[in-house]
């Protein structure tokens, strides 16, 4: 908010005032900074834990830790940086807590992507597309049935014609392969 | 490699249920990577639910306006001071990525901070000039030096006051920001407001307020009251 800012006057013994990459766009209240981020800060934490539960949780600490201290006067841009800093630490706390390591992270460089104006699941979905893209058939059929349509192990077999046992160690070896292939993607 | 619990993570996060805390291995975090992102990629399953929005909505309100409450009461509330600004740092490591000044959101929550500092008496001291009427008009802020003590002199709506220039926590001389009408501390990222009040610290414990000096404007000189001059 430079506009409201005084100048300190014609003040010889400071320092000329310094250009601030700031936007001037400001949010009204609270209640404007959660209506605008809400969605954002959910589908990210949703892409970084894979369930809604967690999702939920993770996304309530951000805004409840965060809320407080922020200063509306602060910039659209600020307010989502520091939300997003938020978010990164409560998801590291989260994984110390439940698996002891960190299986996914929030980088500072994904600001920009993550409050661009396309969707974050566009970018997971696209991750997950490269992955699966790079799999033989079988793994990708049965990763596709599984965690992108949501069918039972039951169902997956039906559809792929392979006994629930079969199937079972399909989906085992095709995780363990699409672990691997995430690995060459994301380098 | 934990096997089982790699399984029964996969199992509920395909399931839609909270995976169960155990104990990952290093060599298993690829595969809870890759099951996430895929899940993650399941159509139509990433957008929060109506009821999980109003609900988190009605907590922050009750959470906000009772902290709106505690500073009507000036009711101290330390114990959520430190945990505010543990995440000072994983602030400002995003601010230095993304070339923006973040600092201001930094900023701690004014009702648990005293408003005002102490006021800087000296047991022998003396009316000493630091500027001119002329040279502070209405929210101008003017850094001025007496040898002994250091300081800013600001007037607002009409009202001089002064305070120290030099940082609470240890000693560094505030260098005025003047868009912001700051007082940066060039040591540990601690900024004060022009009065003297705490803006934002990375501390592990919250720095005083600056001292107050006692101010006066006779006859067109602003003076401080301030220990003599160093012989």
């Amino acid at each position: 908010m430079v506009r409201s800012l005084r100048r300190a006057g014609d003040e010889p013994a400071v320092a000329a005032p310094q250009l601030r990459v700031v936007t001037d766009d400001v949010y009204a209240d609270w209640e404007a900074v959660y209506r605008d981020n809400i969605d954002r800060v959910y589908r990210l934490m949703f892409a970084k834990v894979g369930n809604r539960l967690d999702a939920e949780d993770l996304t309530a600490e951000v805004f409840v830790t965060a809320l407080g201290p922020l200063r509306v006067s602060a910039s659209v841009g600020e307010v989502r940086a520091y939300l997003l800093a938020t978010a990164r630490t409560v998801l590291a706390g989260y994984w110390r807590r439940t698996l002891g390591r960190e299986i996914t992270t929030l980088d500072e460089d994904q600001v920009q992507v993550v409050f661009a104006s396309s969707p974050v699941s566009a970018d997971s979905r696209g991750r997950a597309a490269a992955i699966l893209a790079a799999l033989p058939q079988q793994y990708r059929r049965i990763l596709e049935l599984r965690f992108l349509k949501s069918c039972s192990v039951r169902e997956a077999a039906a559809e792929l014609g392979v006994s629930v046992g079969n199937a079972k160690v399909l989906q085992y070896r095709a995780l363990r392969r699409a672990a691997q292939v995430a690995e060459e993607v994301d380098q | 490699m934990s096997e089982r619990g790699v399984r029964r993570f996969v199992e509920a996060l395909l399931r839609g249920r909270r995976p169960r805390a155990f104990h990952a291995e290093d060599s298993d975090v690829p595969e809870l990577r890759a099951a996430i992102t895929l899940r993650a990629a399941a159509p139509g399953s990433d957008a929060p639910r109506e009821e999980f929005v109003t609900s988190l909505h009605g907590r922050l309100a009750a959470q906000l306006d009772g902290a709106q409450r505690a500073e009507a009461e000036k009711t101290p509330a330390t114990g959520t001071r430190r945990r505010l600004f543990v995440q000072g740092t994983a602030i400002a490591a995003a601010a230095a990525t993304v070339g923006v000044v973040l600092d201001r959101t930094l900023t701690s929550v004014t009702p648990e901070s005293p408003p005002t500092g102490q006021t800087l008496t000296p047991t022998t001291g003396l009316w000493r000039t630091v500027a001119t009427s002329e040279e502070l008009p209405d929210g101008g802020v003017r850094p001025f030096d007496l040898g002994n003590v250091v300081g800013f002199v600001q007037r607002t709506d009409g009202v001089v006051r002064a305070v120290s220039g030099s940082c609470t926590h240890q000693g560094c001389r505030l260098r005025l920001d003047p868009p912001t009408r700051r007082l940066n501390c060039p040591c540990h990222t601690t900024a004060f407001t022009v009065s003297g009040e705490l803006l934002v610290h990375q501390l592990p414990i919250a720095p005083a307020p600056l001292p107050h000096f006692q101010t006066r404007e006779v006859n067109g000189a602003i003076q401080v009251y301030a220990p003599p001059a160093p012989a």
